[in-house]
C-alpha cells in the first residue's frame, strides 16, 4: 500500500510540475535533504542548488526562443486529417463536398486529431480515398475545367497538359513536381488520351494526383544531405515551411502567395513567417481553424454523448446550442481586438440563441443567431459558462468530479496521476441516496481512491452554484448550495487554497501565469502533431511569457509558435548523420 | 484434425419456400430484406461450405450473478443465467467459459489502465504498446502489441472474398485504444463503420455500376488499372527522398493500396443480389441505436449470405463510453453505471437489463444466419461467434474470468452445449482454441508467455 503524499509535499507520482521562477532562473524539483519542507522550493540561486529551488539558465532573448538543448523535433510524415482533407479539397478543386465524412476518425491523442506518429493509413480508410478520388475528379472536370486544366485551342493540347502539371502539379503536392513525377503523369495522360479524350484524360491525372502520396501526406522533412551534427538542428525547407504554416493556421494548402513565398525563399526568417502569419490570421479561413482548436482543446465532441432529462428543451437542439454557445465565448475573447485571456476567466458574457433564451428565461433570442448578454448571476468567465457546466454533469445532477477533472486537464495541464498497481481489491460501495460530498468521503477511505480523488473532488465542489443545465442556483433540493472549494497541487502554488465558487476561481486563474502555460502546451500539441515532453518546456514556456508580455492577447500564442526554434527547424534523422558529411 | 460433415439440421421445404419471398419480417423487425437464396445454394461450390468468425464485444464488464450459469452434474448440465435468457433455444450451440484470466493484462509491465488493457488484450492476447492515450486516472498506453483473432483467421480464410473482413461498430466512435478490438497487426487497429448506410454503400456499391466492373490487369487501356499504375510510381519516386522511418509508413500505405486493388480486380459474386439499402439511422443517437444494431446484424447476415466476407466484429460502443439505453430503461451513463456497487441494486438491475439486450441481439442475429440455408444445414452451423467483455464486472475492473462466451461448434470442432469452468487458464489460450476449431495451425497465439496450448477439454 503506497503512502499518501503529505498536504505540503508534491505529488508522489506523474510529473512533478515545477514552480516559475524569475527571469534567467530555472525551475528544479526542491528535494530537502532534510525530508519534506516548503524552505525547499524557491527560486534561490546556484550555491543553494543542493537544497533545490532553482538554477541559473541562459537568458532567453526578447522574441526568440533559443533553448539548449535545441527545440527542434523530428518531423515525420503526416497524412491529412479528414478536415485538412476536405478543406485542401476545397482549395485545390473548388469542391466543398467535404467527402471525408465517411472517412474512419483519426486516433484522439490529448483531445487532438492530428497526431503525426499516430494516424496512419489503414485499409478502410484507402478504400475510402480511392472511392473519393474518382468521384472528385470526375466532378472537377465537369464543372471546373475551364478553370483547372483550360485549353482552349484542343490543338494546343500538349501544351495545356504541360501548362496543367506545372501549376496543378505544384498546387497538389505543395511545391514543384520532379521531372521524373511529371513524366509519370504525362505517361498516364498519353496513355489515355487518345481514347477517352483531353477532358477524361484530365480527370484520370487528377484521379491519380488525389492517391498520391505528396499530396496525401505532408513531407516536413525529405532527406538532406551534408548534415554534420546531431546536436545542430535542420531549418525546414520553404516549401516544407509554407505547408507547416498554412496547415497550422487554416488547416489547409498554402495559397498561391505563400507559395510564391516559398518560392522566392521569403520565408526564411521569423519576421517573414511572422508577416504571412498574421496574413493568414486575417483570413476567413483563420476563424474555422481557432473554433477547431477551441473545440479539441475544450473536448466539445463530449456534446455528442450528452443527455438531459427535461422537457424545457429537447436533447439533441440544447446541446448544440450549447456547444455553439461556448464555442462562441472562447472564439470571441480570442478575435476581440482587445480580448485578453485574462478575459476568457472573467468575462461575464454569454452567447444565447433562441433555445438558451428560453431554458435560462432570458428574453428571447434571434432565432438561431447567438446573441451576446449578460448574466447578472455570479458568472464570470469559461469556468462558469452555462455550456460548460451542462457538459460536465450527470443527466441529472452536477458532477464535481468531471467539473474538477476538467481544469485539471485542460486549464492546468496536471491532470491527476497514474494510480499505483493494485492487486484486486474491494471497491467503495458508495450509498446511492448520499450527496455527493458524503460519497466524497467514502473516496478518501481507501487511500488508493484518495491519491486522485483529493485532487479533483475538493477542486469540483467549487461549482456547485451551477446544476446540470447550467443553470445558478444557491439552492438544492431545499438546502443552501455549498460552493466552497479548494485548489491542491496547482502547477502555480499561488493558486492553491480554498475558494468560494466558479467565479472566484476563474478570477484567481486570471492573475496566474498557469492557465497561459497550459494553453501554450495545447497550441503546441495542435501546431506541430505531436506530444509535448519535459523536454518541450522551454519552447512552451517561452510561448508562455510571449503570451504574457504581449498582455495577454491569444493570437501572440500563435505568432510566437510561429516564430519558435521548434517550428521553423527540425531535428535530424538517424539516416542523415549515418550518412556522414 | 478431420472431422465428418456433420448433417445437420436440413430445412423442411416449407420453410425453403417461405424464405422465396424478397423481404423478410420475422419476429423482432428485419430492417434489410435478404437477397433471394436460390442463387446461393452450395451446388456451385465443390468445396465444403466456408468457416466464419464473428467477435461481439460490449463494454464495461457483465453482472456476475446473473451472468454465470448454474453448474449441474456435467458440463452439458447447467441452467442458463438470466442474461442469457434470450440464448436459450441455441443452447445446444454455446460455450460458456469461466475461469479464463487475462494474465496477459494483468502483467505488472504492461501500459495503461484497466479497460485499455482489458480490452486491448481481449482479442489479441498481447500487452499495449507505451504511447499517449490517456485513461481516466492518467495512464498511458498506445495500441495493442499483436493482431486479433478475427484479423489472423481473416489472414487464412479472408483472401478469397471480396472483403477481408468487415468491422461493424453500433455507438463506437472513440478513436484511442479503449476504443478498438480489432487489429491488423502490432499497433494497426481496425476502425469499425458505425452507419448502416455506409456499410450498404461499401458493400453494394459496385452493384450500381454497370457490371463486369472488375479491372483487368491485362487491359492497357484499363482506366482505373491505369490510374493506379501512376500512383504507385508516385509512390516509388517518393521513397527515396524519405527516411527509413517515414518509408516505412509509406510502404505500409502502398501495400494497402496493393490489396484494394487485388480485391478490385477479383470483382465481386454477381449472383448476389443486393438487398435495399437501410433506411436513414442517426449512428450516434441513443434513439436510434437498437434499430442500428438490427441494421448491422442484417447486412452482416447478407454479406455472409453473399460470400462477401467470412470475418466480422461488432462493436458496441468503447470502455468510455457514456452512453444510455433508454429503451430498456436504463439511464444511467456506460461506464460510469459499471461503477456502481452491489448496494445500488437499481442500477445493478440496469447492468442486468442491458446485457439481456445484447443476449438478444446475439440470439436473433443468429436466428438469421440459421434461416440461410448452405450445404446440409444452414450458414450459422458454419458460423463461430466469440462475446467478450472487457472486464468481468464493471465495479471491480478485475481482469479475471473475463466473460467469453462462444456460440457454434465450428462444423464439429467443438464439442458445444456446455459450460466449462477452468482453474486459470488464460485466455491466449482460448483464442488458440478458436484458430484450431476453425482449422487453422498454430503453435501459439498472443504473448507466448501467456500460450501454452489450446484450452483442455474444448475441441472434440
Amino acid at each position: 500500500m503506497s503512502e499518501l503524499p503529505r498536504p505540503d509535499a508534491p505529488p508522489l507520482f506523474g510529473e512533478a510540475r515545477p514552480r516559475r521562477c524569475g527571469r534567467g532562473r530555472k525551475p528544479a524539483r526542491a528535494w530537502s535533504r532534510l525530508g519534506w519542507s516548503r524552505l525547499g522550493w524557491g527560486c534561490v540561486g546556484l550555491a543553494l542548488a543542493t537544497l533545490g529551488g532553482c538554477e541559473a539558465r541562459p537568458e532567453l532573448t526578447p522574441s526568440r526562443t533559443t533553448c539548449d538543448p535545441p527545440a527542434a523535433r523530428r518531423a515525420p510524415l503526416r497524412l491529412l486529417t479528414r478536415s485538412e482533407y476536405d478543406n485542401t479539397i476545397r482549395d485545390l478543386l473548388g469542391d466543398d463536398s467535404a467527402p471525408s465524412r465517411a472517412f474512419p476518425p483519426e486516433p484522439n491523442v490529448g483531445g487532438f486529431d492530428n497526431n503525426a506518429e499516430s494516424h496512419l493509413a489503414n485499409p478502410l480508410l484507402v478504400e475510402q480515398l480511392t472511392s473519393a478520388a474518382r468521384e472528385l475528379s470526375q466532378r472537377a472536370v465537369r464543372d471546373h475545367l475551364d478553370t483547372l486544366a483550360p485549353c482552349p485551342n484542343a490543338a494546343d493540347a500538349d501544351d495545356c497538359v504541360d501548362d496543367f502539371l506545372g501549376r496543378f502539379g505544384k498546387r497538389a503536392f505543395r511545391r514543384p513536381l520532379t521531372a521524373s513525377e511529371r513524366t509519370s503523369f504525362l505517361t498516364l495522360y498519353r496513355k489515355a488520351a487518345p481514347t477517352l479524350g483531353y477532358e477524361a484524360a484530365i480527370g484520370l491525372l487528377i484521379e491519380a494526383f488525389l492517391q498520391s502520396p505528396q499530396f496525401l501526406y505532408r513531407v516536413e522533412a525529405p532527406l538532406q544531405a551534408d548534415v554534420a551534427s546531431a546536436e545542430a538542428p535542420l531549418p525546414l525547407g520553404p516549401y516544407e515551411l509554407a505547408s507547416r504554416l498554412a496547415y497550422f493556421l487554416w488547416g489547409s494548402m498554402p495559397d498561391d502567395e505563400l507559395l510564391a513565398a516559398a518560392e522566392e525563399g521569403r520565408l526564411g526568417t521569423a519576421d517573414e513567417l511572422e508577416a504571412q502569419a498574421r496574413r493568414l490570421l486575417a483570413d476567413p479561413r483563420a476563424r474555422a481553424q481557432v473554433s477547431r482548436f477551441h473545440e479539441r482543446w475544450l473536448g466539445l465532441s463530449r456534446f455528442e454523448t450528452v443527455v438531459r432529462d427535461t422537457d424545457e428543451v429537447p436533447s439533441e437542439r440544447v446541446n448544440e446550442s450549447w456547444r455553439r454557445s461556448l464555442l462562441a465565448f472562447v472564439d470571441d475573447v480570442f478575435w476581440s481586438e482587445d480580448g485578453t485571456l485574462a478575459d476568457l476567466f472573467t468575462s461575464p458574457v454569454v452567447f444565447v440563441d433562441d433555445t438558451l433564451a428560453e431554458l435560462y428565461g432570458l428574453s428571447a433570442g434571434e432565432g438561431s443567431e447567438l446573441l451576446p448578454v449578460t448574466l447578472e448571476d455570479a458568472r464570470a468567465g469559461l469556468l462558469t459558462q452555462p455550456g460548460l457546466m451542462a457538459m460536465l454533469a450527470h443527466p441529472n445532477q452536477s458532477s464535481p468530479i468531471h467539473r474538477g477533472v476538467f481544469v485539471r486537464e485542460h486549464i492546468l495541464c496536471r491532470p491527476v496521476p497514474a494510480p499505483p498497481p493494485s492487486v484486486n481489491n474491494t471497491p467503495p460501495d458508495p450509498d446511492p441516496n448520499a450527496t455527493t460530498r458524503e460519497r466524497f468521503a467514502v473516496h478518501t477511505k481507501d487511500p488508493a481512491c484518495a491519491t486522485c480523488h483529493q485532487l479533483i473532488d475538493p477542486l469540483g465542489f467549487g461549482f456547485e452554484q451551477f446544476d446540470e443545465l447550467g443553470r445558478y442556483r444557491d439552492e438544492e433540493n431545499g438546502h443552501p448550495v455549498d460552493a466552497s472549494g479548494e485548489v491542491r497541487h496547482a502547477p502555480d502554488p499561488n493558486l492553491d487554497g480554498p475558494f468560494h465558487g466558479a467565479a472566484e476561481l476563474g478570477r484567481r486563474l486570471a492573475d496566474s501565469s498557469a492557465p497561459g502555460q497550459c494553453l501554450s502546451r495545447y497550441w503546441y500539441r495542435f501546431a506541430l502533431g505531436r506530444m509535448d515532453s519535459a523536454e518541450d518546456a522551454c519552447t512552451t514556456e517561452g510561448i508562455a511569457q510571449s503570451l504574457e508580455r504581449a498582455g495577454g492577447r491569444l493570437e501572440e500564442i500563435l505568432i510566437a509558435l510561429v516564430r519558435s526554434d521548434a517550428f521553423r527547424q527540425r531535428a535530424p534523422w538517424i539516416d542523415e548523420l549515418e550518412a556522414g558529411p | 484434425m478431420t472431422h465428418p460433415l456433420r448433417r445437420t439440421r436440413a430445412l423442411p421445404f416449407s420453410r425453403r419456400s417461405f424464405l422465396r419471398g424478397a423481404c423478410l419480417h420475422a419476429a423482432g423487425g428485419a430492417l434489410v430484406a435478404l437477397p433471394l437464396m436460390d442463387s446461393l445454394r452450395a451446388e456451385d461450390r465443390a468445396a465444403p461450405p466456408p468457416k466464419r468468425l464473428v467477435l461481439l464485444y460490449n463494454p464495461n464488464g457483465t453482472v456476475e450473478k446473473d451472468w454465470w450459469p448454474e453448474a449441474g452434474a456435467s458440463e452439458s448440465d447447467f441452467t442458463l443465467g438470466r442474461i442469457h435468457a434470450p440464448l436459450a433455444r441455441h443452447r445446444e450451440r454455446l460455450l460458456i467459459f469461466r475461469g479464463v484470466h487475462s494474465h496477459v493484462a494483468q502483467r505488472s509491465d504492461n501500459n495503461g489502465g484497466p479497460h485499455q488493457r482489458g480490452i486491448g488484450a481481449l482479442f489479441t492476447g498481447q500487452m499495449l504498446q507505451t504511447g499517449d492515450f490517456v485513461d481516466g486516472c492518467g495512464s498511458r498506453a498506445g495500441w495493442a502489441d499483436g493482431v486479433s483473432i478475427d484479423q489472423a483467421v481473416a489472414d487464412v480464410i479472408g483472401l478469397d472474398t471480396p472483403f477481408k473482413s468487415l468491422e461493424l461498430g453500433i455507438r463506437a466512435s472513440d478513436n484511442d485504444v479503449q476504443g478498438r478490438i480489432a487489429y491488423a497487426g502490432p499497433g494497426k487497429p481496425l476502425p469499425p463503420m458505425n452507419d448502416p448506410k455506409q456499410v450498404f454503400r461499401r458493400l453494394f456499391a459496385l452493384a450500381t455500376e454497370p457490371p463486369s466492373a472488375p479491372i483487368d490487369p491485362s487491359d492497357p487501356l484499363d482506366a482505373r488499372h491505369s490510374v493506379l499504375d501512376t500512383v504507385r510510381e508516385q509512390f516509388a519516386l517518393l521513397r527515396p527522398q524519405l527516411s527509413q522511418e517515414d518509408r516505412s509508413k509509406l510502404d505500409a500505405h502502398l501495400e494497402l493500396v496493393r490489396d484494394l486493388e487485388r480485391r478490385l480486380a477479383a470483382g465481386r459474386p454477381d449472383r448476389c443480389v443486393p438487398p435495399a439499402e437501410p433506411p436513414s439511422l442517426e449512428p450516434g443517437s441513443e434513439l436510434d441505436m437498437p434499430r442500428v444494431s438490427r441494421a448491422h446484424l442484417d447486412l452482416l447476415a447478407v454479406a455472409f449470405a453473399c460470400d462477401l466476407t467470412r470475418v466480422a466484429s461488432l462493436q458496441y460502443s468503447t470502455g468510455f463510453n457514456r452512453i444510455r439505453y433508454p429503451w430498456v430503461d436504463s439511464l444511467g451513463e456506460g461506464h460510469s453505471l459499471s461503477h456502481s456497487g452491489p448496494s445500488n441494486t437499481a442500477a445493478w438491475e440496469e447492468l442486468t437489463r442491458r446485457a439481456i439486450w445484447h443476449a438478444e441481439e446475439l440470439a436473433y442475429f443468429l436466428d438469421r444466419l440459421a434461416a440461410i440455408p448452405e450445404g446440409d444445414g444452414s450458414v450459422l452451423d458454419n458460423t463461430l461467434v466469440l462475446w467478450g467483455n472487457e472486464v468481468c464486472q464493471g465495479n471491480t475492473h478485475s481482469l479475471d474470468n473475463i466473460p467469453y462466451l462462444l456460440v457454434g461448434d465450428a462444423g464439429g470442432a467443438l464439442r458445444s452445449g456446455r459450460y466449462l469452468q477452468y482453474d486459470d487458464a488464460s485466455n491466449c489460450d482460448l483464442l488458440l482454441s478458436v484458430l484450431h476449431a476453425l482449422g487453422i495451425e498454430a503453435e501459439t497465439f498472443g504473448h507466448p508467455d501467456h500460450c501454452t496450448g489450446p484450452l483442455s477439454g474444448l475441441l472434440a
